[in-house]
């Protein structure tokens, strides 16, 4: 039964697939195997062609680099920052949003709403925020009498601004992903477990966040990889500073990349820096390759 | 599943009419097919806002009216290292402007990849663009291997921005109502200690905070006044002088850190709104501010950054260049039209003084115009004294280089790295790019 | 129904409704005050307050002087509808294949799709550029849709969205004689409409706000972008707060109208008129 179906749908998966795939190749990974190929030779932007073939020497310096591994260090910093409360207060919003009768557009609204900006606005909206003295994130620290901290000019602060705006900006992602999975949960079991006798609360706890599982474990990988992929915030906000204490993966691929031309180098540490996200992917599949069998 | 089928059509609708109404602009068509350039056209990319854009549009109207015959097609573009890429790209991809805006420590990398037209004595003669009527120094300085090709068409150093009225009150300023002169370390750390005391906050400002450029330009400001100098043979050597950098640096950290004449924390923006708003005396930047400063409205002026340390005056500086990036079907005419507007834009060199750039076209910049316009031509000398990032292909505007040397200095200044610390970092982070082989 | 358990949910979610305004409150304080910047005189957002002393919308005329806005407009329109429908229309595809059809490479053209999640595009900007500028598409809008239509991501969602929903349903009009593309086309999709939705969104915005790729792909500035051409008037120096906040409110507004007039339809599906049935 299984094969003569393989046989059958085989040819219309292919047609079905055919149109997303075409362009996948050729704009995501043909690209991407161009830059995978780049790596082995010192190609320059600023010249034709692949250059002079470099064998493993632009993977031998990237991994003898101080900078690079820092850098990669930022990255993982800042992920760990902003996934918890990315994901935390997306569920939290999206649980009380669904609990409100009027007014939900607005909360979607609010939510949302800094999503749809450009990063460049964001990042000015927030370093507006943050100046020292003139910000108004400032002052209203100052006001409620704590001693203000250096938002985004102390090193050790810095990346901790950052990931405040970033769950600013990006939060409205995972509520909408929460909200349509929230919507895919039947009433009747609410309705069910509050004839059983169950409060609010256990309602969410027993039956609603398991039943987001699902969604759960989508958001969380999408988190993962989105922060891990940072670049926008860094490159307006901080550029990588102060002193480099903010300088992300992507930042520095950019830096070595397209500030000093060398695309060939780049390749390679773009190389190494997507092996660590695979490996976090991996990671993921094998903890929910247990849910989906199937696959 | 009614109300939502109408939305679905008169969407439809909607977006079936704006794409007709759209499809007949010429803008649409332009974007959705390609078009091959035209020979009559001049193709010209700048990075020039703010101020300086508003005063680039005013000149190439100039060019526009007096070459009527000519379609210019001025590109404006984000400044910024997109900018050097987008440009190297499309050099390389053989879609590049007949003209491009260039600083002249950025386009030397070009050079190097081949990337930029050679401007041989000949043709530049065939429309007067000849080194005597340059300022001397930017010409020099954009030379590779004793050819041109960049044309430089101003000095943008860094200068000292005062606060007149502030100044005043603390007997800062000589008769004639501008700065009295200012020499030597204590000098200027009493100035900026008597400015203090009239603002009750800073004695001046400058970026910090994600700003590596301006800490950068002051420290070599102060640096090259001493005699230092970084790189050699290229950008292949490091030749930090330790003992001078850490006597600028142990300077500067007592002006920020020590004293608090200066903030160590404060980003570019928030320094020039500091001084705007009169919590500083003084302003460390960019002559290019002073459109903002002019618009903001306060009473001030500008100076040469003082002579603080050594014999020998030194500022930090770049220049925009105009080049001719390489295509392979430029001809002779297509060179004259491309150099006639270098020359236009030489000519309305005092349109572009305005903006505070200094002018390298020395008919402009010996004119009586010229020095009838100020505060501009106070701190006119400063092209003579200009210090560039040295050449190498990591160097210059905007380069990693200036990223390492200001993050440092910046670090000094916020308090978070002694200066010895600091030359240790310069040197390792340095000695790292300079073992590494150039890229062109 | 128990009474005690019904006050208990009313004062439960009145408490819900309370956290929540004041969550969207805070998260609305940044944009508000962007808003208000923006309608200040550059010259006083030097002196931050709330208050404004002189309304202006000088900073909105500045840039709307500034002939090429509504090309710009005009080019984010039609790039950024265009990509979003392509890629609606070509993930929806290839996650009915994934979620529906049974084929020997199923798990690996899964696999093979996901991975172009974890890809940056940053690394893909030089291949790419050598790519379009072959076939002479570089300086078009094409340059900018073609590349934005294949999101690794929105072949996930959908995928994840259909998974959920009841296989009977389409295998019922599947003994009815429907095709594969009648059972997607009016059995599958009409279900899927949060996550067209959501996906749709999500294309648009990505495709409006892209940056560096616009940037380096058009020349033209007939043909700009919004982002791109505004990063060009913007100016990177200056004290020009109130001009920047100006052109975050305009470079935004069209987006927002967008996201009102499609989250009515995330409402509808979520109101669930299909799934509750």
């Amino acid at each position: 039964m299984a094969s003569t179906d393989t046989g059958r749908q085989g040819r219309p998966a292919l047609w079905f697939l055919a149109p997303f795939l075409v362009l996948y190749v050729l704009f995501i990974v043909g690209p991407a195997i161009y830059g995978l190929v780049m790596s082995f030779f010192h190609t320059s932007m600023v010249s034709t062609g692949l250059g002079e073939f470099a064998g493993l020497s632009n993977y031998a310096e990237a991994l003898s680099s101080a900078d690079f591994w820092s850098a990669l260090w930022h990255t993982v910093w800042f992920t760990i920052l902003t996934t918890p409360p990315l994901i935390a207060l997306a569920l939290l919003f999206a649980l009380l949003a669904e609990r409100t009768t009027r007014g939900r557009w607005f909360f979607r609204l609010a939510f949302f709403l800094p999503y749809v900006l450009p990063s460049a606005v964001v990042a000015l909206i927030w370093i507006w925020m943050y100046t020292p003295e003139l910000g108004l994130l400032s002052r209203a620290v100052s006001a409620i009498g704590l001693g203000e901290p250096n938002w985004l000019g102390d090193p050790d602060f810095a990346m901790v601004s950052l990931a405040i705006t970033t769950v600013w900006w990006t939060l409205g992602f995972n509520f909408v992903l929460y909200l349509a999975g929230l919507a895919e949960i039947p009433r009747e079991l609410h309705e069910a477990s509050a004839i059983d006798g169950a409060g609010p609360w256990q309602q969410i706890r027993l039956v609603t966040v398991p039943l987001l599982s699902r969604t759960t474990s989508l958001v969380v990988v999408l988190q993962v990889i989105a922060s891990l992929k940072v670049f926008d915030q860094m490159y307006v906000m901080t550029q990588g500073g102060p002193n480099f204490a903010t300088r992300s993966a992507l930042q520095y691929v950019f830096d070595v990349g397209f500030t000093d031309f060398r695309s060939g180098y780049a390749a390679a540490a773009s190389t190494l820096f997507f092996v660590v996200v695979l490996a976090v992917s991996a990671v993921w599949l094998v903890m929910t390759r247990r849910q989906e069998p199937e696959l | 599943m009614r109300p939502s089928a109408i939305t679905r059509r008169t969407l439809l609708r909607a977006s079936l009419l704006s794409g007709a109404a759209l499809t007949g602009c010429s803008s649409v068509r332009a974007g959705l097919l390609s078009t091959p350039p035209d020979p009559a056209v001049v193709s010209y990319w700048n990075l020039f806002g703010g101020g300086d854009g508003v005063r680039m549009r005013q000149m190439e109207d100039a060019y526009r009216a007096a070459n009527p015959h000519l379609d210019l097609q001025a590109v404006t573009l984000a400044w910024g290292n997109p900018y050097y890429t987008k440009l190297a790209l499309a050099t390389v991809g053989d879609l590049p402007p007949d003209v491009a805006a260039a600083h002249l420590t950025r386009m030397k990398t070009l050079v190097q990849g081949d990337l930029l037209e050679e401007l041989l004595p000949e043709d530049l003669e065939r429309h007067g663009l000849t080194a005597d009527r340059f300022n001397r120094r930017a010409w020099d300085a954009g030379l590779v291997d004793g050819r041109v090709y960049a044309i430089p068409i101003d000095t943008h150093p860094f200068v000292l921005f005062y606060n007149t009225e502030i100044c005043d009150e603390a007997g800062l300023l000589a008769a004639d109502g501008t700065l009295a002169p200012i020499t030597g370390p204590d000098q200027f750390q009493d100035a900026l200690t008597r400015a203090r005391q009239v603002t009750g906050r800073y004695g001046a400002t400058h970026g910090i905070n994600s700003d590596t450029a301006s800490p950068w330009r002051l420290f070599q400001t102060l640096y090259a006044q001493l005699g230092g100098e970084v790189l050699a043979e290229d950008g292949t050597r490091v030749v930090l002088d330790d003992t001078k950098a850490v006597q600028v640096l142990d300077y500067l950290r007592t002006l920020t850190v020590e004293k608090g004449l200066m903030p160590g924390s404060v980003d570019y923006q928030g320094a020039i709104a500091l001084f705007a708003s009169g919590a500083a005396g003084f302003h460390l930047n960019g002559e290019w501010e002073i459109s903002t400063l002019q618009t903001a409205g306060l009473p001030f002026s500008m100076a040469l950054v003082p002579h603080v340390f050594g014999d020998e005056y030194a500022v930090q500086a770049d220049s925009h260049t105009l080049v001719l990036p390489v295509r392979a079907d430029r001809d002779r005419a297509g060179l004259d039209r491309a150099l006639g507007f270098v020359r236009s834009m030489l000519d309305q060199s005092l349109t572009w003084a305005e903006g505070g750039h200094v002018p390298t076209w020395q008919p402009v910049a010996t004119s009586d115009r010229y020095a009838a316009l100020t505060p501009q031509s106070h701190y006119a000398s400063a092209a003579d004294a200009a210090v560039y990032d040295p050449p190498g292909w990591y160097s210059g505007s905007g380069s990693n280089f200036e990223i390492v040397m200001g993050a440092a200095v910046g670090a000094v200044e916020a308090g978070d790295l002694t200066p010895t610390a600091a030359v240790a970092q310069l040197r390792a982070k340095l000695g790292e790019l300079a073992a590494t082989p150039p890229p062109v | 129904m128990n009474a005690s358990v019904d006050r208990r949910t009313r004062l439960f979610n009145r408490t819900c409704v309370g956290v929540l305004i004041a969550f969207a409150i805070l998260w609305l304080v940044p944009l508000a005050w962007a808003v208000d910047t923006a309608l200040k005189p550059n010259s006083e957002t030097t002196n931050p307050t709330w208050a404004i002393d002189n309304p202006t919308l000088a900073s909105f005329g500045a840039l709307l002087a500034q002939g090429d806005i509504l090309n710009w407009y005009a080019a984010s329109f039609i790039t950024s509808a265009l990509a979003c429908a392509g890629t609606v229309v070509t993930a929806s595809l290839a996650a009915y294949a994934l979620s529906r059809l049974r084929f020997r490479f199923r798990w690996l053209a899964f696999w093979f799709i996901l991975v172009g999640i974890m890809i940056p595009s940053q690394v893909l900007v030089v291949p790419r550029f050598r790519e379009l500028g072959a076939v002479n598409l570089l300086n078009t809008y094409w340059a900018v849709i073609l590349p934005q239509i294949p999101i690794a991501i929105a072949v996930f969602v959908f995928k994840q969205f259909f998974d959920g929903i009841p296989k009977d349903l389409d295998e019922a009009a599947r003994i009815d004689g429907a095709g594969f593309l009648r059972t997607y086309a009016q059995i599958v999709m009409p279900l899927a409409r949060p996550a067209v939705s959501a996906v749709a969104i999500f294309a648009f915005v990505w495709t409006w706000n892209d940056l560096l790729w616009p940037l380096l792909a058009l020349s033209n500035p007939e043909i700009m972008t919004i982002p791109v051409g505004l990063a060009t008037v913007q100016g990177t120096y200056g004290i020009r707060y109130a001009d920047t906040m100006a052109s975050a409110v305009l470079g935004a507004l069209p987006l927002v109208m967008v996201f009102l007039l499609f989250q009515r339809r995330i409402v509808e599906g979520i109101a669930g008129t299909g799934l509750k049935g």
